[in-house]
């Protein structure tokens, strides 16, 4: 292959450029608005790290939005990935309208998160929802008061999440499965006819690239969570379900604390550059 | 591969786990359906889940939204359609190319791996951290409440997207053909062109369905970038929530309603669905 | 998946979304003649009777014919075509365009985002709405940035309807003033008062069960909150409407984002504003007569031991009531108080119109209601200590957002903009709207009150569909609120003023879902907004804070 033809820059460089320019300049003008007090209608003044101090030190919602966040992350990424997988182990074998599940199962993935959230709004609606009519003819004396209690409304939207990721795990890692070489399972059945063991020994080892590939997937898709607390619980009751992203939505964008609200984009974005960087590595033999 | 023994009992059990996971995987859908033909009085007195059993169903909803409030949806599913086919002509050209260069070309000074990475970084960063200045910019280019602001911004977010599903496609590809098109005289772009994107047409189809679905289902951009005339349909979806309680009965009509083009056309995409979504790091 | 069945399913997408872009021209045409009766989109001819009838009696000015054919926009709060605030703007689009030959756009805005949407587009001067039907609460950031314009300059112009300014109770004009300015045309009317089911708290057989299990006659006359709890205590969780489920004390929400608050600014205001001793009762002092700020340090109030309480009163309320209503919006508790599911609600004129519109609301004819409550333990922060009064201490509100449109200076057309909003005042068209409860416009002005107060008779109300009594209870219950408190809780209107609601709303939602104690959601109530008058500038906050509440240091 040429290398020394200067017609490979024509290919990269246009792709390059535009998304340097659309990321960049964005980047660097939050980070400067991150070390000043701006607010709508006010003077900007320049207050070095006082932002920072007060995200960190000084702000109890910070670190309520960051453990809500975190505990989303933990739970969808957790619930999808093992239900994703235990679905993935299903069907990975010969059966009648494998086309039509996957298809079936593709749906979730392309419905709006938006609109999802009023959905869920609705499903889980205390009195007419979904959930408690089911759980009402089941027997349940008191089905949960999902948007009125802390922990159910957590777990509210962490379903509806699940939900629509759900699949996402399941086609892919379903996908890893398909992709393992048989020759290698033959072998296996002769020396054991455990199933779990079979699972524990050879499936899993195999499938550990694609497991750790969609687990960060999904936690980095994951961290970003705004629209589905926006839509159904408007992060209530009180702050129980006010993500990070969300949080720096009211500062910034409907109370206009630009400057502040600049600083926790960016402790969010020093974040997953964190994250990020511990599985760099890996990531980089993935796509080797 | 699978190897259990299937005994009548295992095949029973197998069978209900399925069709709980089906009745999982559509009962939203099902309870949307439902909930747009019940009468708005109907929803927040007496919770039902069966048409015809528990409710008398009614068309009105829909009705309404195809007469009443049809200008302003039209009016956002326009913009939608617009947005999402001009933001993935951007992302789909600039990224098949990008993508191409990547899979093809060895570059020294910033490796391929490092560019690749990059891309894929695009995808870590929060798009919290560019709303507001994104807002900024537009205002600053008079390009608040248009459709090219919300195509240039859906195209950033979906390029990477594109580069690395695309430079993944491109690399199985034998190179062979290239290779004598070049020894023929063909220049770069000729076999470009004539030969490695033919081959590609139906990987790239698929990742042009994925980026058109991002657009469409983007809400945080198009909340904050519009306001009246470039609205897109997710923004409409938001305005369900009205002064006395969210709508349950336009939730359901504008879901389904919204849900219809990415949910069609991902179904045409199936093969490269997996492909896609894992940014090429798991072929499907 | 078969090649063939793929390309098909890509023809049917694109199929269907070209049908997409097609349909509105298909459907557009027919649906705007449908349901019209004489000019107004409604079904009912009583309705469209009785508004062509005000709309001919309202004064009309004389339109300049330089309007013809210019369109306004109007932001508003989404209610829908048949809904609260921006109802109305629907009902009267064709009446306007008839006489000015000029028409607007109507941009419906999620509460949630309403804000957020009309303070960008006065930030950016991108000058997209014309007039904002806005909350009362938006004026300091208004002013602050000069963002409105004022109205008194077209007051005598000959091409403008007159409208009555002294007609308006004075409390709720103050809030389309500023200064000595007016920026507001009239239009809603806001203040919470106290509903109940009339034929049950009179209803002889109930008393005496109240009687039986409580040890004391029913205190009918409720002029307490410790009295209001102990009926809705009381009839909580029996079946006293007879439908065999049982059913609820009280009815409140409030979800976040959803007004919610508001209820507690009204319950809580007779436990901490006092009246001065000396005279006028209504002098504002450091410890009298204020509710927000100390107006000389400009220290936030809201954590004082008289807010606690009132919020500790609203936790045990909250027991007496369904325990979903946490999570409800502003809809779900009235439909819970109009379907006839709970005793009482206090909320605002809405529900006493609402009760009558049958669509809507199966206690028509039973509806009581009263101003709010008092207390007679306020807290008096000169003493330090919670007081104990013979007689209640009782506190007039005008809790809420009243409403009204307001001129954007971004706006290329002030002057028809200023017609459709003196028209939208004059008393035929605002008391219209008044009488009609799925318009959300509340009573407010002379013309709304009976005599002594105003002009209003009953069989105006009747005539609109009104149980008499129950316009009785309900107009009375207003005019009690409004003439006949001794006292008023402030409306805070200082720039800033949204922004500290809103966390507050959050730190109520903690509260009363037992996630904090009433004083820790109090307590960060307090530390939130000392940073935002930091953040906004103590100095300035205080001297609009003086301004606005009539502070004279």
């Amino acid at each position: 292959m040429p290398e020394r033809s200067r017609v490979k820059y024509v290919f990269v460089l246009p792709g390059i450029i535009w998304v340097l320019c659309f990321t960049i300049f964005p980047l660097l003008y939050s980070l400067r608005l991150a070390f000043f007090q701006a607010r709508l209608g006010k003077p900007e003044t320049f207050i070095w790290l006082e932002n920072f101090r007060r995200a960190l030190f000084d702000d109890y919602r910070f670190w309520n939005s960051m453990s809500v966040t975190v505990f989303f992350v933990a739970c969808s990424v957790v619930c999808t990935v093992s239900l994703g997988l235990a679905l993935a182990l299903l069907f990975n074998r010969p059966l009648r309208g494998q086309r039509l599940f996957r298809a079936l199962f593709t749906t979730p993935l392309f419905t709006a998160p938006i609109a999802l959230g009023y959905l869920g709004l609705t499903i889980f609606h205390e009195q007419v929802g979904a959930v408690n009519t089911v759980l009402l003819a089941l027997g349940v004396e008191n089905p949960p008061a999902w948007f009125s209690s802390i922990w159910p409304a957590r777990i509210a939207i962490v379903l509806v999440d699940i939900w629509q990721w759900t699949p996402f795990c399941f086609l892919v890692l379903l996908a890893g499965l398909q992709s393992l070489p048989d020759e290698i399972y033959e072998a296996a059945w002769l020396d054991t006819s455990s199933s779990w063991d079979i699972f524990r020994h050879i499936t899993l080892p195999l499938l550990t690239p694609v497991l750790f590939t969609v687990s960060i997937l999904r936690m980095v898709e994951a961290f970003k969570v705004l629209d589905i607390p926006f839509s159904m619980t408007s992060g209530g009751p009180g702050a129980a379900t006010q993500t990070y992203s969300f949080y720096i939505y009211l500062t910034g964008l409907r109370n206009f604390n630009a400057g502040y609200a600049s600083a926790l984009a960016y402790i969010l974005l020093i974040v997953m550059l964190l994250i990020s960087l511990s599985f760099f590595n890996r990531l980089r033999q993935i796509y080797e | 591969m699978y190897q259990g023994k299937s005994t009548l009992g295992g095949k029973i059990a197998l069978w209900i786990v399925i069709l709980i996971a089906v009745a999982w995987a559509i009962f939203p859908f099902y309870w949307a359906i439902v909930t747009s033909f019940k009468q708005p009085g109907v929803i927040m007195t007496t919770p039902s889940l069966f048409p015809w059993l528990q409710f008398t169903p009614t068309l009105a909803n829909w009705k309404d939204e195809f007469t009443q409030r049809w200008p302003e949806i039209s009016r956002a599913l326009g913009n939608s359609l617009i947005v999402s086919v001009g933001a993935t002509l951007v992302a789909i050209t600039l990224g098949t190319m990008a993508g191409y260069g990547l899979a093809r070309f060895r570059f020294r000074r910033w490796k391929n791996k490092d560019m690749t990475m990059w891309f894929l970084s695009q995808r870590f960063l929060p798009p919290m951290a560019t709303v507001i200045p994104f807002f900024m910019v537009m205002k600053f280019l008079n390009l608040l409440d248009t459709q090219l602001a919300l195509i240039l911004v859906n195209a950033t977010f979906t390029m990477p997207f594109a580069v690395l599903t695309l430079r993944d496609v491109f690399k199985e590809l034998p190179k062979e053909m290239e290779e004598s098109a070049w020894v023929d005289g063909a220049s770069h772009f000729q076999a470009f062109f004539r030969i490695a994107l033919p081959l590609a047409a139906p990987a790239i189809a698929a990742a042009a369905v994925i980026c058109f679905a991002f657009s469409w289902n983007e809400f945080l951009f198009a909340l904050i970038l519009t306001y009246r005339n470039a609205q897109p349909i997710t923004v409409v979806i938001a305005g369900v929530e009205h002064t006395q309680g969210v709508q349950f009965w336009f939730v359901a009509t504008r879901l389904l309603i919204a849900i219809l083009p990415p949910a069609l056309l991902a179904l045409t995409a199936q093969r490269y669905i997996v492909r896609g979504l894992t940014f090429g790091a798991v072929k499907g | 998946m078969s090649s063939k069945l793929r390309n098909l399913l890509g023809v049917l997408a694109m199929l269907s979304m070209l049908l997409a872009l097609a349909a509105p021209a298909l459907a557009q045409e027919p649906t705007e003649e449908a349901g019209m009766i004489s000019g107004f989109p409604t079904t009912d001819p009583n309705e469209a009777k009785t508004a062509l009838a005000a709309f001919e009696k309202a004064d009309k000015g004389q339109p300049d014919p330089a309007w013809k054919g210019k369109k306004l926009t109007i932001a508003v709060y989404s209610g829908g075509q048949r809904g609260p605030i921006s109802g109305p703007l629907y009902f009267w689009r064709n009446k306007f365009e008839e006489l000015t030959g000029a028409t607007y756009d109507i941009v419906e805005i999620p509460f949630a985002e309403l804000r957020e949407k009309i303070f960008t587009d006065l930030q950016t001067g991108a000058g997209t709405y014309d007039i904002l039907i806005n909350c009362s609460n938006y004026y300091g950031d208004y002013i602050l940035n000069d963002w409105i314009v004022p109205i008194d300059q077209y007051f005598d112009d000959p091409r403008f309807p007159k409208w009555d300014r002294a007609s308006i109770a004075p409390a709720v004009a103050r809030l389309m003033q500023w200064g000595d300015r007016w920026y507001g045309g009239n239009n809603d009317h806001d203040a919470q008062v106290l509903y109940y089911r009339r034929d049950i708290i009179e209803d002889p057989k109930w008393q005496a069960a109240f009687k039986e299990e409580m040890g004391y006659d029913m205190p009918v006359k409720m002029e307490t909150w410790e009295e209001v709890l102990d009926i809705a205590k009381f009839f909580n969780k029996k079946d006293w409407n007879g439908d065999g489920d049982p059913d609820d004390g009280i009815t409140l929400h409030l979800k976040v984002g959803g007004q919610g608050f508001f209820h507690f600014m009204a319950l809580s205001a007779p436990y901490v504003v006092i009246p001065y001793p000396g005279d006028p009762p209504t002098k504002v002092t450091k410890y009298h007569n204020v509710y927000w700020f100390d107006p000389e340090t400009m220290e936030p109030l809201i954590n004082s031991p008289g807010h606690v309480r009132a919020l500790e009163m609203l936790l045990a309320l909250s027991k007496a009531g369904p325990p979903a209503m946490w999570g409800w919006s502003l809809g779900e508790a009235w439909a819970d108080f109009l379907s006839g599911n709970a005793v009482m609600t206090f909320s605002w004129g809405d529900v006493g119109s609402l009760s009558q519109d049958p669509t809507q609301s199966v206690i028509q004819g039973k509806l009581g209601a009263r101003g709010i409550p008092g207390t007679k333990s306020p807290y008096d922060r000169e003493k330090g200590q919670f007081l104990n009064l013979e007689k209640p201490n009782m506190v007039g509100n005008q809790v809420g957002c009243s409403w009204h449109p307001v001129i954007s200076k971004f706006s290329k057309e002030p002057e028809l903009a200023y017609y459709f909003i003196a028209w939208q005042s004059t008393p035929e068209i605002n008391h219209w709207n008044v009488a009609y409860g799925w318009t959300g416009v509340d009573p407010g002005t002379t013309y709304d009150w009976f005599p002594p107060y105003g002009t209003a008779t009953i069989e105006e109300y009747v005539a609109g569909g009104y149980h008499p009594d129950d316009a009785k209870a309900f107009i009375g219950a207003y005019q009690d609120n409004f003439y006949n408190y001794p006292i008023f809780q402030n409306y805070m209107r200082i720039p800033g003023t949204p922004e500290m609601q809103e966390i507050w709303d959050v730190h109520l939602s903690e509260a009363v879902t037992g996630q904090v104690s009433p004083q820790e959601a109090l307590d960060r109530t307090y530390q939130d907004w000392v940073r935002i008058v930091e953040d906004y500038g103590k100095d300035t906050l205080l001297k609009l804070y003086q301004e606005s509440i009539g502070y004279q240091p």
